[in-house]
């Protein structure tokens, strides 16, 4: 798997925010949220909606790309909403929107995943409530052999690509494949894009707690009063 | 921080700083915010920083490619600007292609670049006719907390003055650097009844009614200009602005980027 | 197991092995006890809580609140309360008895005011009210913004913290549930509140804060002299 940075709280107007670098990857994440939903026939009377917008700057990529969405970003933007809303506790805020901006500096291979992985540490940094984080990685085969977290080159002429997100306990929220998979091979690459995503799980709880590592007797609580009901999941 | 309606308590402790000749972080008028610059950031552009002005963060990159040029500069490389205003970087910002304040933010920096001569277009012909290197700025705006204009102009000449056009990879010989023959500087200033105010941050931008952008070159000249907001200036205060705009662009230019 | 006090955890992290020890902040499943923010562990007398470390204000019946008006509606003004919900203060609400053309008179777009929230229903829909002698526009002084997570440890254990600001600071403080804070007093005490308060905001998670804020106005006070 290719490095990994990330540095969580880096935009003042955003409510959470999160830069990552994976690789040659450099995404930035937003969140605004939960706010008011414009416009207001979106609103849902029971629960929060969730917004997704993937989007590549020009200078992102090798040929520089029109700016706006295109399909494919729609289809990103899609898929990486479903990979996150079902940890989001939408019940919490009735008729409000989250809202999720990922967007991608430089390019090279998965960017959907790494827009996802901070998209989750983003939604953390903003306060919203989670049944957990979700990590992302990708598994693909290149000259046969099944590999982790394939770069650019790999991807191109790569046989396959999976990327894959779940939560630390392996319930999986995004799952998508393009190319040639024996049912052996997809088992191997599923196993492997697993792994990963624990591996990024634990960098970005890493980079969560870090931020406020001077954690003692702290008095965060003051004079509120403990709520003493059980919250149950669901 | 909420996204509606500035509250009368706000305007009027700005006012009443103004009179006293203060503004609400300590700052004086004529004074800008931290300014950091991080240049080549992004590998696959050809040009690139990334700009820190106070809290507002700008990212600019330039890509260089091979093209056609305009029918009627045949011999002429093209210029193409753009802005994107992308929803994250404030909650006023919507998604969707770049509305009036892009735009105009686009061909503001735009003028910068051009009109002082920043980059000789006619260096950039290939073949006549046919062929033209093709140099495009993208403005990508992560966090607006007041004069993106600045920060937009700012990341714009610095990408340029970094960018390396790549002909070896279309056959056209080595690679060599864009030659950059000026440095245009932009600075913008909010006028609040008397007080002129550089570097507006976003609660005296939201404010002040009246907005003069000035675009100031190595050698003094003005080579662009823009005054945007609903009300109105005088002489005197132009021209406090351009003398004001001089100064602090020759300041930019010396601390950030000349060699 | 319980987690150690003030552990900062993340949504999923296990906090304790006893449902019953369910706090806010918190859910439970399959009999476990897991964070659903990004907060401190937090145990007390019969549970764990997790206190968040970042998140928006939730209007709540009985909360006192500083707003500021966005628009006026028919016979409601609508008022910001740096909520992702408006709160309406209908024109009953005010304390005088006044004409629905007559509104901005009172309370125009801009105005700030100190408002309690009278109710909230099912779908989030926010009554205000200003029926009471503390509660009414604020004419003078200043308003700033914190992160409503650290209005607690403003206030601090019965108060603590805001009654000691209250006196060194000589200045008139209220402090709305919404995470803004109305100051009052002349300018440099007002100055000086308003630095206060941010770094109060800043360091909320730390230990010896209260103690260290009282030197810190101590010093403050002794340069001025």
């Amino acid at each position: 798997m290719r490095p990994i940075k990330i540095e969580v709280g880096v935009l003042a107007r955003a409510d959470g925010s999160c830069y990552m670098e994976m690789g040659n990857n450099k995404v930035i994440a937003a969140v605004y949220g939960p706010r008011e939903v414009h416009p207001r026939h979106l609103q849902d009377v029971t629960r929060a909606i969730v917004r997704f917008r993937y989007n590549m700057a020009s200078f992102s990529v090798e040929d520089r790309k029109r700016p706006g969405p295109d399909r494919r970003s729609h289809e990103v933007s899609k898929v990486s909403r479903d990979s996150l809303a079902p940890v989001i506790l939408t019940s919490y805020f009735p008729r409000s929107v989250v809202d999720i901006f990922v967007e991608v500096l430089q390019a090279d291979a998965g960017t959907r995943t790494v827009g996802i992985n901070a998209a989750s540490v983003a939604l953390a940094d903003a306060g919203i409530p989670m049944t957990s984080l979700i990590s992302a990685c990708a598994a693909g085969k290149a000259g046969g052999h099944i590999v982790l977290d394939p770069m650019k080159q790999e991807d191109n002429f790569g046989e396959a690509d999976m990327p894959l997100a779940m939560t630390p306990n392996g319930e999986i929220t995004l799952l998508q494949m393009d190319g040639d998979f024996t049912v052996d091979e997809f088992q191997e690459a599923l196993e492997l894009a697993k792994d990963g995503c624990q591996q990024v799980y634990e960098i970005q709880r890493k980079a969560l707690t870090d931020r406020y590592s001077q954690m003692k007797e702290g008095d965060l609580c003051g004079d509120a009063n403990p709520v003493e009901e059980a919250q149950a999941y669901e | 921080m909420s996204n509606g309606v500035i509250s009368d308590i706000r305007k009027d402790y700005l006012y009443q700083l103004m009179l006293k000749g203060e503004r609400a972080d300590g700052r004086s008028f004529n004074e800008y915010r931290e300014i950091s610059l991080k240049q080549g950031i992004i590998k696959k552009a050809e040009g690139s920083t990334c700009v820190k002005l106070g809290n507002t963060q700008v990212i600019v990159g330039v890509k260089i490619q091979p093209g056609e040029p305009y029918p009627d500069t045949p011999n002429r490389g093209v210029i193409i600007t753009n802005a994107e205003l992308v929803p994250l970087a404030s909650p006023k910002f919507e998604p969707g292609p770049p509305n009036e304040v892009g735009i105009e933010l686009a061909r503001v920096v735009d003028r910068g670049v051009r009109e002082s001569g920043s980059i000789d277009l006619d260096a950039l012909c290939i073949t006549p006719g046919e062929k033209v290197w093709i140099i495009f700025i993208d403005i990508h705006i992560l966090d607006d907390c007041g004069n993106i204009m600045d920060a937009a102009s700012l990341g714009a000449i610095s990408a340029l003055m970094t960018a390396i056009v790549p002909a070896e990879q279309y056959g056209l010989g080595e690679d060599y650097p864009l030659p950059v023959k000026d440095i245009p500087i932009a600075t913008s200033a909010v006028v609040l009844d008397e007080g002129i105010m550089f570097d507006p941050d976003t609660d005296e931008e939201s404010v002040a009614d009246t907005k003069l952008t000035v675009i100031t070159t190595a050698d003094g000249r003005i080579c662009g200009m823009q005054k945007s907001g609903t009300g109105f200036l005088d002489q005197d205060q132009i021209y406090r602005i351009v003398d004001i705009s001089c100064e602090t662009a020759n300041g930019i230019r010396e601390k950030f980027l000349e060699v | 197991m319980d987690r150690m006090d003030r552990d900062v955890v993340v949504p999923g992290d296990l906090v304790s092995d006893d449902p019953q020890k369910a706090g806010e902040g918190t859910y439970v499943k399959d009999g476990k006890v897991y964070s659903l923010l990004y907060g401190l562990a937090s145990s007390y007398k019969d549970g764990v809580r997790v206190i968040p470390l970042a998140g928006k204000y939730v209007p709540s019946v009985g909360d006192t609140v500083i707003g500021v008006v966005d628009d006026i509606v028919f016979s409601n003004w609508i008022i910001n309360v740096n909520s992702p919900y408006g709160g309406l203060l209908h024109i009953s609400e005010y304390p005088k008895k006044i004409d629905m053309n007559e509104m901005s008179k009172y309370l125009r777009i801009g105005s700030s005011i100190m408002a309690k929230v009278k109710d909230v229903d099912s779908t989030m829909k926010v009554e205000l009210t200003l029926n009471d002698r503390r509660l009414g526009m604020l004419k003078r002084g200043r308003v700033v913004e914190i992160s409503p997570t650290r209005v607690p440890r403003l206030i601090g254990k019965g108060g603590s913290m805001i009654n000691m600001l209250k006196t060194e600071l000589n200045c008139n403080i209220f402090v709305g549930q919404n995470g803004r804070i109305w100051v009052d007093g002349n300018d440099r005490d007002m100055d000086l509140a308003l630095k206060t308060i941010l770094i109060i905001e800043k360091e909320a998670h730390t230990t010896g804060l209260t103690d260290r804020i009282s030197e810190f106005l101590k010093t403050e006070k002794v340069a001025r002299s």
